[in-house]
């Protein structure tokens, strides 16, 4: 008879977990449970580019928004290239223009932000969409980790996985 | 006055990607339903003994969080200009 505390004896799957941040939902797939990977692919890869269309990529950013960037970086490389683009071509100026906004402190240098910085509720947003992407795919990787490798023997079909 | 709500005229030098979207106006909030389908996917896809009946497994609770969160905002803005003007009076 199968004890309720068995899944605790179970070994961690940590190459699912990489690749399930590598790419969300991937660490499923691996498994075996392509259509729960997929599913899961969809939902998290849905909200983190929905928040960079809402928000554009001003959304992800590493050095202004830190405690954000922690949570969105769980989604994974996405987040990485988000905030790369984001330094690459708007805080650098090859798109757009850098124009001076008002200093932080009197007396400090009045930094230089991009034209098309995200300043409106547009930008919460955004930044919400990816933030919560990152924490959803935290639980995804947390349950590629513990989840049973999908046996074709305990299979209600194909499309059930 | 409806673009009080939606300016369509603003997604026409819209860069997607690049810049907000700034056409959003005060229908921002509306943003809240397709955040709790996306949750409600990733969700629902771990959390499943089985997938059958998935999708409207999905919507039901997007249906069930949203009204949730809205019947909260309701209590909140009762609270703010209901309750606390007559605490004030008292």
């Amino acid at each position: 008879m199968p004890d309720d505390t068995d899944h605790l004896d179970r070994p961690l799957n940590w190459t699912a977990a990489v690749l399930g941040w590598i790419c969300p939902g991937f660490g499923q797939i691996v498994l075996g449970h392509r259509r729960r990977g997929l599913l899961a692919m969809f939902g998290i890869l849905g909200l983190f580019f929905g928040g960079l269309l809402i928000g554009g990529v001003d959304c992800v950013d590493r050095r202004e928004d830190p405690l954000w960037f922690y949570a969105q970086a769980a989604a994974g490389p996405v987040a990485f290239a988000a905030d790369w683009a984001n330094s690459g071509l708007l805080k650098s100026g090859r798109v757009g223009e850098l124009v001076q906004s008002p200093p932080a402190r009197p007396g400090t240098q009045p930094p230089l932000v991009s034209t098309f910085k995200s300043v409106t509720v547009a930008s919460e947003i955004g930044t919400l969409y990816c933030f919560l992407a990152g924490l959803m795919n935290l639980v995804v990787i947390l349950d590629a980790l513990k989840r049973p490798p999908h046996s074709p023997e305990h299979s209600t079909g194909g499309s059930k996985r | 006055m409806m673009h009080d709500f939606f300016n369509p005229n603003l997604l026409l030098g819209w860069i997607p990607l690049l810049e907000p979207a700034g056409a959003l106006g005060t229908i921002w909030w509306l943003l809240m339903i397709p955040l709790v389908f996306g949750i409600s996917i990733a969700y629902r896809a771990t959390h499943e003994e089985s997938l059958d009946r998935f999708w409207f497994r999905v919507v039901a609770f997007t249906v069930k969080s949203t009204l949730a969160m809205g019947s909260l905002a309701v209590l909140l803005y009762l609270f703010v200009y209901w309750i606390i003007p007559i605490l004030r009076v008292g």
